[in-house]
């Protein structure tokens, strides 16, 4: 391509023109100094970025920022009522179930009061054993359907006694712990009479 | 001695509590002052020197940057993050320098370059003078492309993207701005 005076314009859109435009501005005096100047611009220009500190403006921008910090709507009054009433039912709720067990989990035994708990439900135990001994033969030899729920509501007391003396073991002095196992054994106890005084009359 | 961008920089880097931009505008979104401040740092000097270059002087400038944040700041749960954050905060001081300018014209109080901005320039390299004079001269859209792009170094997409137009709009913006621009300071030198 024979690059003109005129091209350099097309020159200056195109940097693929550009080397052209450089090898003719070295022998054209007029296109070496458009284009000293083009390229001055751009050579210039960043020197236009302005810097300058600004301490207080960070201060201000923040102060706004605050300020326009989204307002908290006011709660309507109904909206008052309906959650301090929620609160209320939860707290009944809650307080319950924890009134009626709370205080007695609380209550821990003494050495000496365990101690006597110990005998007197070891006692309680081997009574409860020969009244079992007692009713084992009929229980357990009974085809009847009536023997059959006995004996199978024995063996879930005696399960649920069993897990209650392994938790009993880690924590001797909860007074909750050992009432709910002396009810099973009365329960257990119960269930026996019952099913002595029901073989007696049959 | 360290200068206004180097100290900008450094408290950028120091105080930069948000490695990612999506993490810095979760924060903004819950309208966390430090992720502010940290846009601040990174995004305040170039704001401030876009605004000068539209508003003519400093106070005017800081006031626009000003504004700026508290329009990102209450536009913030809108943004689809379709752009850089720098790119909306750029969109938004030109906007806001054009509303300033705008106001000025009507209050008839637009004071054209300030005196201390007139100042300053005798102490300039001629050509750089000769330069931010001719450049007040140009059109507005022109110099905006001049600007943001010769000046504040951003790419042609990005300008696109502040200004909403086509790339190519920036570059022919551009070519245009040089070309008056080269024209205005040929004639000063003759």
């Amino acid at each position: 391509m024979i690059f003109q005076c005129s091209d350099l314009e097309r020159a200056l859109r195109s940097p693929e023109l550009m080397p052209d435009a450089r090898a003719h501005a070295e022998h054209c005096e007029h296109c070496r100094e458009e284009l000293r100047l083009w390229n001055e611009m751009s050579r210039i220009a960043p020197q236009l970025h302005q810097e300058w500190e600004s301490p207080s403006l960070w201060p201000r921008i923040r102060a706004d920022l605050e300020a326009a910090a989204p307002a908290r709507m006011p709660v309507p009054f109904w909206q008052w009522c309906i959650a301090t009433a929620a609160l209320v039912a939860v707290a009944f709720a809650l307080t319950l179930p924890w009134n009626s067990r709370t205080p007695q989990s609380r209550e821990f035994l003494t050495e000496r009061a365990l101690h006597d708990v110990q005998q007197a439900e070891a006692a309680y135990v081997r009574s409860i054993e020969k009244l079992a001994a007692l009713a084992a033969p009929r229980l357990e030899q009974s085809p009847t359907p009536l023997a059959a729920a006995y004996r199978e509501k024995l063996v879930v007391l005696d399960s649920a006694i069993g897990d209650l003396k392994a938790n009993v073991a880690g924590n001797e002095y909860n007074v909750y712990l050992q009432n709910q196992l002396a009810s099973l054994y009365r329960e257990k106890q119960k269930t026996l009479q019952e099913w002595l005084e029901n073989a007696k009359s049959n | 001695m360290v200068g206004a961008g180097q100290l900008a920089f450094i408290n950028s880097m120091v105080s930069a509590l948000y490695a990612s931009e999506a993490d810095l505008l979760a924060a903004c979104r819950r309208r966390d002052l430090r992720a502010f401040e940290q846009l601040y740092q990174e995004h305040g000097m170039r704001l401030k020197s876009v605004a000068y270059h539209i508003l003519g002087n400093r106070q005017d400038a800081e006031d626009a940057v000003q504004e700026t944040f508290l329009k990102f700041y209450r536009a913030i749960a809108g943004f689809a993050g379709s752009s850089s954050v720098g790119t909306w905060l750029c969109r938004i001081v030109i906007n806001v320098c054009y509303d300033m300018a705008r106001k000025r014209r009507r209050d008839g109080s637009e004071p054209g370059n300030a005196i201390e901005d007139q100042c300053a320039h005798r102490d300039q390299v001629a050509l750089r003078v000769t330069l931010e004079d001719a450049l007040r001269r140009i059109h507005m859209r022109q110099r905006m492309v001049f600007l943001l792009f010769e000046v504040e170094g951003l790419r042609h997409s990005e300008i696109a993207s502040i200004l909403d137009i086509p790339e190519g709009t920036s570059r022919a913006w551009l070519f245009e701005a040089k070309k008056e621009l080269k024209r205005l300071l040929k004639e000063v030198r003759q």
